[in-house]
C-alpha cells in the first residue's frame, strides 16, 4: 500500500509534506520499537517504524536503516531540526494521537505486516 | 588504501552518526554493493554510539582496502569487565539519559556482530576499549566502461576559448593545446557543447559529401519542416521528395505516441512517480550516468526515432537527426537494412536552392490538435532546468507531478544547435502548420533495459578505486579551488580527478608550486 494511502487510512498528520517523492512509495514491512539499535537490527529496508522516540538520533537510525517513513504515536511531536533533518534524508514524518499498539492493529488491517509474516 | 579518522565526543547524542555518514559517502564512490554499505553503516553507527554513551571521548578508525572496509574503534573509557557478558543481548549498563532517547538496550556489540564479517573486542578495565570490526565490500553491478558516441572534433577549428569546458553537464570535455577531446565514459551525447562551440571545432559526425535519395525513404523531425520560414510543412515535405527518396515521412506520430503511452502509464500510478520519459537519449544518458536512483522512473520504452526504425522494417531509409544522441541511439537498434543518419543541417543546405525557387504559400490545413492528457505532462527542457527537475526528483521535492518529459536543447528537439531557426519560432509554426494527423505512431518497448553507468566510478575494480579515492582527495586539496580552467579541465575537481586517473599532471595547474618553483 501507497504511503499516503496509509496516511489517509489512518488519519496521520504528514510532518514533513516537503519530502514529497515518498507519498507514492509501496510500503509492504514495518516495525514497532522505541530502542534504537532494535531498530538498526530489525526494521526492514523500506519500510515504516512506529515509535515514541522524537529525538535527533531517530532520524539518523532511520537513515541507515534505510526505512521510508516513521509514525510518532502518542501525539509525540519532534522539533523543527529534528523535521529539518529528516526532509534532508528524504524520510517522511507523522504523528498520530493514538498509541504504538493501536497503530500497528490498524496497518496490519492495511496488509503491512512484519518481517516474518 | 583509504585511510579515515574522525573524533567522537563523549555525551554528544547529537552529533552521533556523522563518522559513520561521511563513510558511507566515501564508500558508496568506491562502487561498493547496498547491502554491504548498509551493514557497515550500522556496525559503525553502534561502535560509534557506545563511545558517546559509555566512554569520555575516543576516536573511530576506517581504513578501506582490497575488498574489505575495517573499523577500530578506540575509546578511553571504564572498559568492559565482562566481554562475553557485554555480547550477550541485553546486557547494558548505560546511564538513564541514553536509556530514555532508546539507547542501551544490550544491543550495540551483538549488533556489530551481526552486521559485521568479522569482530574483536578488547578492553582494559579502568583504561578503555578497543572494538575492531571488518566489512567484506562486494561491488555493485552495473554496465562497464564507455558507449558508442556521435559527437565529432574538428581540432583545428579550435580557437581555445573554453566555453565547452563550462557548457558540458557531466564535466566530459577537455581541452589541451587548442584541441578539444571528449571522455566517451562519461560524454551523454547531448548538444551542449556542440552549442557553445562558435568556430564547430565540436560537432555532430555526419555522412560525407551530398544528401542522396537512392529512392529510400526520409525520416524528418517536425523542427526540420518548420524551419524554413513562411514555407509551410507541406511545400517542405514536396521539395524533401524531390531530392530523390520514394517516402518522406515525419517522425512527430511517433513522439504524440509516446507522449500518449508514458501518460498511460503514469495513470495507473505503478512504479515510481513521476514517470520520466525516455523522448530525448541525451537525457536518458544524463540519467544513467548521473542520477542512478533516477534509472527506474523511466518508461521502459524506445525513443520515438527508434520506433519509427522499427517500423520501416527492410526497407532502406536516411534518417535526418538533429543531435548526435538520436543518431546513437539509432545505430545501437543495429537496423539490418541499409541505414544512414545525417544531420538536420546537411538535409536543410540541400532543400535551401530548392525552395528559393518557391514563394511562400499560405498554410494548409488547420493547427495542429494539442495531443490529449497534455495538462497532466511537465515538459523541460534546456539543459539547467533539466538538471534542476531531476535533481528535485531525486530528493523526493517534486510533488504533484506524475509524468515528465524532459529534453536536453532549449526548446525541446525545436532548439538543437543543428537547426537554423530559433526553437520558439520553430515550435509556434509547426504548431500553426498543418502537419499531417498524428496517428500513425505507436510506442515501442525496449529490448535492452536502462541501467545504470558507472561514469563517475573511479575504476571498474574497487579495490583500484580504493587507492584512487585516497589519491583524489590528496589531489583536490592541493588545488586552488578557483575553477578557472586554465588546465584545460572545467573545474580543479575535474583537474584532481584527470590526475589520479593519469590523464594529466599537476604542472597544468599555474597555482601549484612545484620543486622548481611556480609552474605557469
Amino acid at each position: 500500500m501507497k504511503l499516503e494511502e496509509i496516511a489517509r487510512e489512518l488519519g496521520l498528520s504528514e510532518l514533513t509534506p516537503q519530502v514529497a517523492g515518498n507519498s507514492d512509495a509501496e510500503i509492504a514491512r514495518g516495525y514497532a520499537s522505541d530502542l534504537l539499535s532494535d531498530v538498526l537490527a530489525h526494521a526492514p529496508e523500506g519500510g515504516v517504524l512506529v515509535t515514541l522516540q522524537v529525538h535527533l538520533n531517530v532520524i539518523a537510525v532511520a537513515s541507515h536503516a534505510e526505512l521510508a517513513a516513521v509514525i510518532f504515536a502518542g501525539n509525540r511531536r519532534p522539533e523543527d531540526d529534528v523535521l529539518a533533518k529528516a526532509a534532508a534524508e528524504g524520510i517522511s514524518l507523522y504523528v498520530s494521537p493514538a498509541d504504538t499498539f493501536d497503530i500497528v492493529g490498524r496497518l496490519y488491517a492495511l496488509g503491512v505486516k512484519g518481517n516474518h509474516a | 588504501m583509504e585511510h579515515l579518522t574522525y573524533d567522537i565526543r563523549s555525551g554528544d547524542f547529537n552529533g552521533a552518526g556523522a563518522a559513520s555518514r561521511d563513510l558511507k559517502h566515501h564508500l558508496k564512490r568506491i562502487g561498493a554493493e547496498s547491502d554491504s554499505v548498509r551493514r557497515a553503516m550500522i556496525a559503525a553507527y553502534e561502535a560509534e554510539m557506545n563511545v558517546v554513551i559509555h566512554a569520555d571521548g575516543g576516536r573511530l578508525e576506517a581504513t578501506v582496502s582490497d575488498g574489505q572496509l575495517d573499523v577500530d574503534v578506540v575509546d578511553r573509557g571504564p572498559g568492559i569487565p565482562d566481554i562475553p557478558r557485554a555480547m550477550h543481548e541485553g546486557f547494558s549498563t548505560a546511564s538513564s539519559e541514553a536509556r530514555a532517547l532508546g539507547f542501551g538496550a544490550g544491543m550495540g556489540l551483538p549488533n556489530i556482530e551481526r552486521n559485521a564479517d568479522r569482530i574483536r573486542v578488547t578492553s582494559t578495565v579502568g583504561e578503555g576499549t578497543r572494538v575492531s570490526f571488518s566489512v567484506m565490500l562486494r561491488p555493485e553491478a552495473a554496465d562497464q566502461g564507455a558507449r558508442p558516441s556521435s559527437l565529432g572534433t574538428v581540432p583545428e577549428l579550435c580557437r581555445d576559448c573554453r566555453h565547452c569546458l563550462v557548457a558540458c553537464p557531466t564535466a566530459a570535455v577537455r581541452v589541451h593545446d587548442a584541441r578539444p577531446s571528449v571522455m566517451d565514459h562519461v560524454c551523454i551525447d547531448c548538444t551542449c557543447c556542440i552549442a557553445a562551440c562558435a568556430p564547430g571545432a565540436l560537432t555532430m559526425l555526419d555522412a560525407p559529401g551530398e544528401l542522396t535519395g537512392d529512392g529510400g525513404v526520409l525520416a524528418v523531425p517536425p523542427a526540420l519542416l518548420a524551419g524554413f520560414g513562411e514555407h509551410p510543412a507541406g511545400t517542405v515535405l514536396d521539395e524533401l521528395h524531390g531530392l530523390g527518396f520514394s517516402e518522406v515521412v515525419s517522425v512527430h506520430p511517433y513522439e504524440d505516441a509516446l507522449r500518449r503511452d508514458v501518460l498511460d502509464r503514469a495513470a495507473t500510478g505503478e512504479g515510481p512517480a513521476p514517470v520520466i520519459s525516455p523522448v530525448c537519449p541525451a537525457v536518458v544518458n544524463l540519467i544513467e550516468v548521473r542520477f542512478p536512483a533516477l534509472v527506474k522512473h523511466l518508461a521502459p520504452l524506445a525513443s520515438p526515432w527508434e520506433a519509427l526504425q522499427r517500423d520501416l522494417g527492410e526497407r532502406d531509409a536516411t534518417f535526418a537527426v538533429s543531435c548526435p544522441s538520436q543518431r546513437t541511439a539509432l545505430l545501437s537498434q543495429q537496423p539490418t537494412a541499409q541505414r544512414q543518419t545525417v544531420t538536420v543541417r546537411l538535409v536543410r543546405e540541400a532543400l535551401l536552392p530548392r525552395l528559393a525557387a518557391r514563394r511562400p504559400a499560405p498554410g494548409d490545413g488547420a493547427p495542429r490538435p494539442q495531443a490529449a492528457g497534455a495538462d497532466d505532462l511537465l515538459v523541460v527542457s534546456g539543459v539547467s532546468h533539466v538538471l534542476a527537475v531531476l535533481e528535485e526528483i531525486e530528493d523526493g521535492q517534486l510533488g504533484g507531478v506524475t509524468a515528465v518529459e524532459p529534453y536536453i536543447c532549449d526548446g525541446g528537439c525545436f532548439g538543437s544547435p543543428l537547426l537554423a531557426e530559433d526553437a520558439f519560432v520553430a515550435a509556434w509554426r509547426w504548431a500553426a502548420s498543418a502537419g499531417d494527423a498524428s496517428d500513425g505512431g505507436h510506442s515501442l518497448e525496449r529490448s535492452r533495459p536502462f541501467r545504470a553507468r558507472p561514469g563517475i566510478r573511479l575504476d571498474a575494480d574497487m579495490a583500484v578505486a580504493i587507492r584512487k579515492l585516497a589519491q583524489l582527495d590528496a589531489e583536490t586539496t592541493a588545488l586552488p579551488g578557483k575553477d578557472c580552467g586554465v588546465c584545460g579541465a572545467p573545474t580543479c575537481a575535474a583537474l584532481a580527478e584527470d590526475i589520479v586517473m593519469e590523464r594529466a599532471s599537476q604542472a597544468l595547474c599555474p597555482y601549484v608550486k612545484t620543486e622548481e618553483g611556480t609552474a605557469s
